[in-house]
């Protein structure tokens, strides 16, 4: 009766751990429920306005972060937040006497298209722009600060490389397109800034 | 990936079975660009056309900037080509968020290497965003007209009526052998609920012409609602969207559609009142010569249905906020160069409440506010106001009169301290009308 007993138990388990194994999804191998992510890196502007001859670039220091949740196995959807800073910026050659600011405030997909951690990014957002100018150019303190605010769009691709069961090394690299409308600087105003960033990043992710 | 492996995969994928052909897409999408780019190079000698290495190289150093052509074509014709793209890939497989990447891409290549002209920032929104609404709307209204289980005369007329709204699937279908061959219709063939309005008639609009009083002129609308906004459970995007056309001896005077993105149930599908959250993608063009406005934009709102008795009546409710990805709007002093209009994002709402009978809506009340802020012509803000009522009054068997009358206004605000300015654009129309509708209780007649 026992060893009865004992048998249909294993059979049972062994049913049981069969169905068990046969119904387990193949590990996620990125986030999942509710993600995070900061990340940081170098970054490069280009910005084009109506009227100039030439576009002026510059180089600065990114930041950004997002937050989100799952939609399918393969795509996620976020918030993200993305700044630029840049404290040598100039609208002319030779002219560095300002501040800049850009950033997007996005929603946006990533999509992973295999089963590692590459994915692609995709969004459409808010953008801004902030530019100081802390002294004229003869070293005078002005403080003069222009606001622009308009329209963002972001693509790039990263990959997530886990480190542990929730956390995750991100490296990404990504294009920011904002329109950010006209920027009054001292002595000028500059017509339909168009601000291109492009970024390279790496984050920490909590998944 | 060097142009032969590229021409040798999207061969190769001709003969796989049906499913996904991602890279035929991509192939096609770039066809569509150098088949485009040499017509108007080689047959219409535009200089902008031949391009090379040296304007790719300039493209790419210099980047994006803000155009300066008309109206009609950054804010029609560019979404148009935009569906091209998309349907690229709709009709080889992929779905509407697969397709998506295909139109940006399509639009991205067309503006860095397709012209001599630097790459222009709203012709990149308009194209892909309004590719999107517009291929996908096109896709579906395509495969309802298209019929794969008809044969004969009847077929080849349906094959050919698609063509246009559809070319790239019709493209597609004739190099597959599918003008002819027998099967069974994509699901998209049937909307399951859907009401068509055609009509013609007079328009009549104050200030249509240096404010020189009341102006008539013959008017054309197309109206289709396909699937029930509320009635239907969401499937796939798109799976409701409504199209309004308006043509008149001046052009388009007006293009609307929207398109649900998502949708949900906000109470008991079997329950007696309905209430339905939506996610809608929305294209607007509206053009005659007192205002020019449009843009693409992404709106969430509820939809209702309150019946009303037992005989197919209901009271009809909307109200929705959106966003505006891009827009465009003419102004005094708006403009860059020679446009006259400026390009912005922006916010807005709309609400509309009517009485239908099994779909078919005889009475519409609607408004509709939309903000503008500019990023490229006048540092200006505008706001939209579109407001109306439309009857319609069944004479005969599907035939009927309809009476509308709207009124379209216009406030700018200008931060160079130039005055303020405003608009308005009264208008009414008296049409003859057309309506089919299928909805799945008895249609009305």
């Amino acid at each position: 009766m026992i060893r009865t007993r004992c048998l249909v138990t294993l059979a049972l388990l062994c049913s049981g751990g069969g169905t068990a194994v046969s119904q387990k999804a193949p590990p996620r191998p990125h986030r999942s429920g509710l993600w995070g992510e900061f990340g940081a890196g170098p970054g490069y502007v280009r910005v084009a306005c109506s009227g100039c001859d030439d576009v002026v670039g510059a180089n600065g220091t990114t930041s950004l972060f997002r937050i989100g949740g799952v939609i399918s196995d393969k795509v996620l959807i976020g918030f993200e937040a993305f700044t630029l800073l840049n404290k040598s910026f100039g609208f002319g050659p030779g002219d560095s006497s300002a501040v800049a600011e850009t950033g997007t405030a996005a929603i946006v997909i990533l999509w992973y298209p295999g089963r590692r951690g590459l994915f692609f990014k995709g969004g459409v957002g808010a953008a801004f722009g902030q530019f100081s100018v802390p002294t004229d150019s003869a070293g005078v303190m002005v403080a003069d600060t222009s606001h622009g605010g308009g329209i963002g769009l972001t693509f790039g691709l990263g990959w997530d490389f886990p480190i542990s069961r929730k956390f995750a090394l991100t490296a990404n690299a990504a294009a920011f397109v904002t329109a950010l409308g006209d920027v009054v600087i001292p002595g000028r105003t500059v017509d339909d800034v168009i601000a291109t960033i492009y970024q390279a990043s790496i984050g920490l992710t909590i998944r | 990936m060097p142009a032969p492996a590229l021409a040798l995969l999207a061969v190769l994928q001709f003969d796989t079975v049906p499913k996904p052909r991602p890279v035929l897409a991509v192939a096609e999408a770039a066809l569509i660009n150098v088949f485009v780019n040499r017509v108007d190079a080689w047959a219409f000698q535009q200089d902008w056309a031949r391009s090379g290495t040296r304007a790719w190289m300039k493209n790419l150093r210099l980047g994006w900037e803000w155009d300066e052509d008309a109206f009609p074509t950054n804010m029609f014709a560019h979404p148009y080509h935009g569906g091209l793209y998309f349907n690229a890939g709709r009709s080889n497989g992929l779905n509407y968020f697969e397709s998506v990447p295909i139109a940006f891409f399509g639009s991205w290549t067309w503006e860095y290497l397709g012209e001599t002209y630097r790459p222009s920032l709203n012709d990149w929104f308009m194209t892909s965003f309004g590719g999107i609404t517009l291929g996908e709307m096109f896709h579906r209204v395509g495969a309802t007209i298209r019929n794969n289980r008809a044969t004969g005369f009847n077929r080849t007329i349906r094959e050919i009526g698609a063509l246009p709204i559809d070319p790239i699937g019709g493209f597609n279908r004739i190099l597959r052998g599918q003008w002819k061959g027998l099967g069974p219709n994509p699901p998209e063939h049937d909307p399951g609920a859907y009401v068509l309005r055609l009509g013609g008639g007079i328009r009549f609009a104050k200030r249509l012409n240096a404010d020189s009083g009341f102006w008539s002129m013959g008017t054309f609308l197309f109206d289709l609602l396909y699937g029930d906004q509320v009635g239907q459970e969401y499937k796939a995007p798109f799976d409701v969207f409504n199209v309004r056309l308006l043509i008149t001896s001046q052009g388009i005077n007006a293009l609307r559609a929207s398109g649900r993105l998502y949708g949900a149930n906000l109470n008991s599908p079997t329950g007696r009142n309905r209430h339905m959250l939506a996610i809608n993608q929305r294209y607007d063009f509206i053009k005659n010569p007192a205002q020019s406005v449009g843009g693409q934009s992404v709106e969430i709102g509820i939809n209702s249905r309150w019946p009303i008795g037992s005989k197919g009546f209901a009271i009809r409710t909307a109200i929705f906020g959106d966003g505006i990805i891009l827009g465009a709007i003419d102004a005094p002093g708006t403009g860059l160069g020679e446009r006259n209009y400026d390009f912005g994002p922006g916010v807005g709402a709309r609400w509309e409440a009517g009485l239908d009978r099994h779909g078919v809506r005889f009475l519409r009340i609607f408004s509709q506010i939309e903000y503008i802020h500019a990023v490229s012509g006048a540092s200006a803000d505008h706001t939209v106001n579109f407001g109306g009522i439309e009857a319609a009054v069944p004479i005969t068997g599907r035939l009927g009169l309809s009476a509308s009358s709207t009124i379209f206004g216009r406030v700018s605000h200008y931060t160079d301290g130039r005055t303020r300015d405003a608009r308005d654009y009264p208008e009414a129309r008296l049409l003859l009308v057309w309506t089919k509708a299928g909805f799945g209780e008895a249609p009305p007649r």
